[in-house]
Parts: C-alpha cells; structure tokens; sequence
C-alpha cells in the first residue's frame, strides 16, 4: 500500500482541474503535504473544500507562462515557504487541434509555454539541491500518447509533448546522481474539462475499456512519485488502454 | 565582475547550501562534477565570453584557480 507522511511535501500544478486535481487530492488523501497550484482560485479552493485533510493541502494561484523564466525562482520562494519537496507532478496544460493549414506560429507559442518551457523551467527550480530532499525525490510530468500516435490537427500539442519526453529523458540522466527519479506518464484522451467534442468523437469506439477517467492517470502518477517507484527513472508510461501503442 | 559576486554566482551555479570562498578546494564540494563543469563553461561563455575546455579544469585545486581562468574579468 502507498503512503505518504505529511512531512512529503509534493508541488502538484494544473491542481484545480481534471489529472491535477485527482493527483493533488490523491496525495492528500494518503497523507502528503500538497502545494496545489492553479489559475483559478475558486476551482482550488472549490477543490481544497473536497479534499480529506485540508490542512494538508495548500493553494497558491499562479499563470506559470507569467513569467517562465522566474519559475526557478518561485519554486525556490515556494521551498522557503513550505520546506524541501519530495516530488512535484506538473498536470499543467492545454490541447488544441488545428490543421497544420491555419497553424501560426503565436498558435504554436501558447501550446509549448505551458506545456514544454513552463514544466521545463519549473523542473529547473525543482532539481536544484536546495530545493528538493535528494535521494527519493520524484518528478512526474504529463505528457500524452499523441506524442507517439499522432491524431491529425496536433502538430503544437504533440510536438510540445514529444519535446517534453524527449526533454525530461535528458534532464532524469542529469540528476540521477543525486537520487532524484524524472518520469513521464502519457495519457490518451481522459474525461476532463480539457476534452473536447473533436476529441471525444475521435474517442468513440477506439477504447476497450471505455475513456480514461482523471483517477485512472492520477494513481499512476501517486505511485511514481512514492518510493514504491524507487527504481524507476527516465520513462515515459504510457496509459492507453492499448489502444494507441 | 567582483570576486565577492563571483562567489555567490557560483555558489547558485553549483546550487550549494553553503557560501563558497576563494580558498575552498573545489574537489571537497560535493556538487563538484562533470555537469558542474559545463555549467561553468557555459557560465563564462555567457558571461566574460571565454570559451573553455575540460582540460582547462584539470590542474584546477580552488576557487580562486577557477576565478584566475576568466583573467581580468573577475577582480
């Protein structure tokens, strides 16, 4: 059985919504400390209200492509703040399809600030020694299978995806010294605010086992972060329900 | 750049908890490494556009051997 002690202190973003929420309020449910971060302080804090021991978990609203630079430095404010991190899931992120006939490059842009320079930047400010416990410290990003089975229409999101992986890989081999394990978990389309009604129609009949829900990707996510994971580094895990790989 | 702000540039490059000094032996830092290294050839790169190599590293013993690699810029 995974447990955490709320002396584990995990920095979940994308936590007000979809993956990041059922991570932020899985970790809390098995006694973590969560610092959840979010755009929307009423989702939060909507979200806080449903969690098992809200004095455990802990909110801070913030646009991670504010400024994405400074995410090194936010994260070292956030350590002065709560303590040195065990772990750090960043659910971050946003989809979009378009052909690549009306792809601009400001399209482009918007997708990988948040889904490859912010997670990158905020890894930065993660794996700095001061930052996190050392040995046992664990980093989750979302990245998707559409990196690896690309529908039409995902040139940004697959591309920032892939990038992310291929990224996190380089970034695991660095730290690995220290003892901190990087992973990737890659998702297919999961029942969340994110899906939408393109995707959801591409969705129909291509899962065995019907859609994914947030939890299906969060318990994963819980279990890579935990010590239970002790030996695994550097992979992308792929949740599919076998359909794309 | 003064030697006291090269001191604590290094000190964030090597992300040590501890202050670094001109007189440390660099091998008893911990943070000491292969990847330290090309961050601080990156660093001077960047910084003092000096462009050095691994073997400019390899008769280094302390700090101030590191600071004497960027000539005047650091003083």
């Amino acid at each position: 059985m995974i447990t955490f002690n709320k002396g584990q202190i995990y920095i979940v973003t994308g936590a007000s919504s979809g993956i990041g929420e059922a991570t932020a309020l899985l970790l809390n449910e098995l006694g973590a400390t969560v610092v959840a971060i979010a755009r929307n302080i009423e989702k939060l804090a909507n979200m806080k209200a449903n969690c098992k021991y809200p004095e455990n978990m802990h909110i801070e609203i913030k646009d991670l492509t504010d400024d994405i630079e400074g995410l090194p430095k936010y994260v070292k404010e956030l350590k002065e703040k709560y303590g040195k991190f065990s772990g750090m899931a960043y659910c971050a992120g946003i989809s979009q399809i378009k052909p690549i006939q009306v792809v601009e490059f400001d399209d482009i842009k918007s997708v990988f600030d948040i889904n490859y320079y912010a997670p990158i930047f905020m890894t930065k400010g993660f794996v700095d020694r001061r930052c996190n416990i050392g040995k046992g410290a664990s980093v989750v990003a979302i990245a998707s299978a559409g990196a690896i089975g690309c529908d039409p229409g995902m040139t940004s999101y697959a591309g920032s995806k892939g990038a992310l992986i291929s990224s996190m890989q380089s970034i695991s081999r660095e730290v690995v010294k220290q003892g901190i394990r990087v992973n990737c978990v890659s998702p297919t389309l999961i029942k969340t605010g994110m899906a939408g009604e393109i995707e959801m129609e591409y969705a129909d009949g291509k899962y065995p086992l019907g859609i994914g829900e947030p939890d299906d990707v969060a318990n994963m996510i819980v279990y890579l972060l935990s010590d239970k994971a002790k030996w695994l580094t550097s992979h992308n895990y792929v949740i599919d329900c076998g359909a794309i790989i | 750049m003064k030697k006291s702000d090269f001191l604590v540039e290094l000190e964030d490059i090597l992300q040590r908890e501890e202050s670094c000094n001109e007189t440390d032996n660099l091998e008893d830092y911990e943070e000491w490494d292969s990847l330290s290294k090309m961050s601080i050839m990156a660093y001077y790169d960047k910084k003092f556009n000096i462009k050095l190599s691994l073997k400019d590293f390899k008769d280094l013993v302390t700090v101030n051997d590191l600071i004497a690699l960027a000539g005047d810029k650091i003083q």
